[in-house]
């Protein structure tokens, strides 16, 4: 190994030595980081909801005028999109998964407990409900025709039968054996619990307000200006019932105003709505990894060319005593390894304060020593690979360059 | 130990060939001090760098050491250079980064050799050039004489069978060209081969024969009238 003389070689050069592994240090520090960062956006992004989101429209619609109730006017909707061409089933409701607004309650079971009980996200709906979602009932039974009441705006929403997830279910009855039981929502009467799905997310992608998948859904029409219809089209009909829902329902009330960016949309632009940030601060965090690479390896590859130039009758003189094409080579590969391994020390000590830092100042999670690992192997490897080229020039430098005059 | 025969250097452009060793013929024995001299652009440094195995030939044989070298590949011409010869340069080169003890443990490591062979040779071989005090230092703080010393000492510290030396005493002034040169003669008294390319006709004429080159192919002196005054044999 060629490591003491290229140490002592290393010492006559601390400018460009320790530049270049003070920038593997940084580049490693925040890559660490902002890699971490991106998988934990991408992890959320691809957070499922329970849902079927494929063929499924939602609807975002607002009545316009002040007639005494909109329950009517609820009814002749879904009747117009049930009605549609290539439509499987639509319902109306408060709020679904990804809306990024809706309702929260308490449960509990002691109604007369003073604490709020556990946070739930609460949805409206009907025995069309469970269907149009394409959310899975692993217990129970769905909603009856009857059971479905109309809520005034001043009313306190309730109803004696409510479906729930099976989070919500294990979360207040940990020991099993939910169904049948009841519960009380904040403060309210009553509810049997009829039903559990297999999961159905909040509206909310953060939990700050319900922690956990942790959703009550209750037959119940709220009488109010602004609706959401969902709607659940046949496969390979969702283009054609995307097209045909504006038409359809200004075509049986004018009264109406479906916004441009929130009226009809298809799941995938609320999916895209509702992760936009996520997906912006992902992207964002992946190019400016891969900016610090590319200076990074930049800075290497030009440094190590500056050096191999420099060095050009160095390296004859090597080949003239008998280094071999693969001598200089590894001499120059090793040379950015021990610089880079200085550097990745370096930023191991860094990229854990930073994380320390973020988690202290911003709430953020703590840096898994994984991304840690990732990243040291990355830079290594990225070291390795930008002196390569620098490396093969100077290997190929030729012995009599040894006898030539500088 | 070293022959030539009939041996030919080209350089090509698109429209011109340029000769720089032509018909070239030499014979050095084992043990034996040759003196190369010429003119500046003769071929004396393109012989010696051919000889080194610094560069290859177009045509023609060379046998080092009993060994046809024209058909060996980069990595033999790189063990046969680390192995077998020991070079000298006019410019010294040492490597400025490395001090004095790195510096002549260079071919050695190449060869991979283990440490403590290492350290012996090199503490011998820089008793032998006077220098041992020295290990420590790097070439910037070195006289050129005792830079020349050094890379004596490196070229010596691989035992080589043959030692070329290329105007070794070119960049000294004449009282460290008369040392270095008197370390040369006491290294072939000791039995070493050593080829020496040099212009300057005193240092030649310390050395046992000289063979001269004009042009790219060597001479016979006896035929030159210009070169009479200079001896053909060394003092030894």
């Amino acid at each position: 190994m060629q490591i003491k003389p290229i140490l002592s070689a290393l010492r006559r050069h601390k400018a460009g030595t320790i530049l270049i592994a003070l920038q593997i240090a940084l580049t490693l520090a925040i890559v660490c980081n902002a890699l971490f960062i991106v998988h934990e956006r991408v992890d959320k992004v691809n957070r499922t909801t329970g849902l079927d989101e494929t063929n499924l429209i939602a609807i975002g619609n607002d009545y316009v005028g002040a007639p005494e109730t909109f329950a009517p006017l609820m009814k002749t909707d879904l009747q117009t999109l049930r009605s549609l061409p290539g439509v499987v089933d639509a319902y109306v409701t408060n709020a679904y998964p990804l809306r990024q607004g809706g309702w929260s309650t308490g449960v509990q079971t002691d109604p007369d407990s003073k604490k709020e009980g556990i946070s739930t996200a609460l949805y409206f709906g009907d025995d069309h409900a469970l269907k149009t979602l394409g959310v899975r009932l692993i217990a129970g039974r769905n909603f009856n025709a009857g059971e479905t009441q109309t809520v005034k705006r001043e009313q306190q929403p309730g109803s004696p039968q409510i479906i729930v997830t099976k989070a919500l279910a294990d979360k207040v009855f940990p020991d099993g054996n939910a169904l049948g039981k009841v519960v009380y929502l904040a403060k309210g009467k009553p509810s049997t619990i009829i039903g559990i799905v297999e999961k159905l997310t909040s509206p909310w992608i953060e939990n700050n307000y319900v922690d956990g998948d942790y959703v009550v859904i209750m037959p119940v029409i709220f009488d109010s200006s602004f609706q959401n219809f969902l709607v659940r089209t046949q496969p390979g009909q969702e283009d054609a019932v995307f097209k045909a829902i504006p038409q359809a329902l200004y075509a049986v009330n004018r009264m109406r105003v479906l916004p441009e960016k929130l009226g009809v949309r298809r799941f995938e632009d609320v999916r895209a709505r509702a992760y936009e940030a996520d997906r912006g601060m992902a992207i964002l965090m992946s190019v400016v990894c891969g900016v610090l690479l590319a200076i990074t390896a930049a800075g290497i590859v030009g440094l190590s060319s500056f050096w191999v130039g420099q060095r050009r009758k160095q390296i004859g003189v090597r080949r003239a005593l008998g280094a071999r094409r693969s001598d200089i080579l590894s001499y120059f590969m090793t040379e950015n390894f021990l610089i880079a391994l200085v550097g990745v020390v370096v930023g191991v000590v860094l990229a854990v304060g930073l994380s320390q830092w973020m988690f202290t100042h911003f709430e953020m999670k703590r840096l898994s020593l994984t991304y840690v690992g990732i990243g040291v192997v990355a830079l290594l490897a990225l070291g390795q690979a930008a002196v390569f080229a620098p490396a093969l020039r100077a290997s190929r430098v030729s012995p009599v360059e040894a006898t030539r005059s500088v | 130990m070293l022959k030539m025969t009939h041996l030919a250097k080209v350089y090509r452009t698109e429209v011109v060939e340029t000769y720089a060793l032509r018909d070239f013929n030499i014979d050095v024995k084992e043990g034996e001090f040759v003196a190369v001299t010429g003119p500046s652009g003769s071929g004396k440094t393109t012989f010696l760098t051919i000889a080194g195995l610094l560069e290859t030939f177009t045509g023609g044989q060379y046998h080092l050491d009993g060994v046809e070298v024209s058909q060996l590949d980069d990595n033999a011409r790189s063990r046969i250079r680390n192995e077998k010869i020991g070079f000298i340069f006019q410019a010294f080169n040492l490597i400025p980064d490395l001090n004095v003890f790195d510096n002549v443990e260079v071919p050695l490591r190449y060869r991979g050799m283990k440490a403590a062979e290492r350290k012996q040779r090199i503490m011998d071989a820089l008793e032998r050039v006077g220098l041992a005090s020295r290990a420590k230092h790097y070439p910037a703080e070195l006289s050129g004489g005792q830079q020349q010393r050094v890379a004596i000492a490196r070229a010596l510290a691989g035992s080589p069978r043959l030692l070329l030396a290329d105007e070794p005493t070119g960049n000294l002034d004449t009282q460290m060209a008369r040392g270095v040169m008197e370390l040369l003669e006491e290294i072939h008294r000791e039995g070493a081969t050593i080829v020496m390319v040099t212009h300057d006709p005193e240092l030649a004429a310390r050395a046992q024969r000289n063979v001269h080159v004009i042009d790219g192919q060597v001479v016979d002196l006896s035929e030159e009238p210009r070169f009479h005054t200079q001896p053909h044999v060394a003092l030894s």
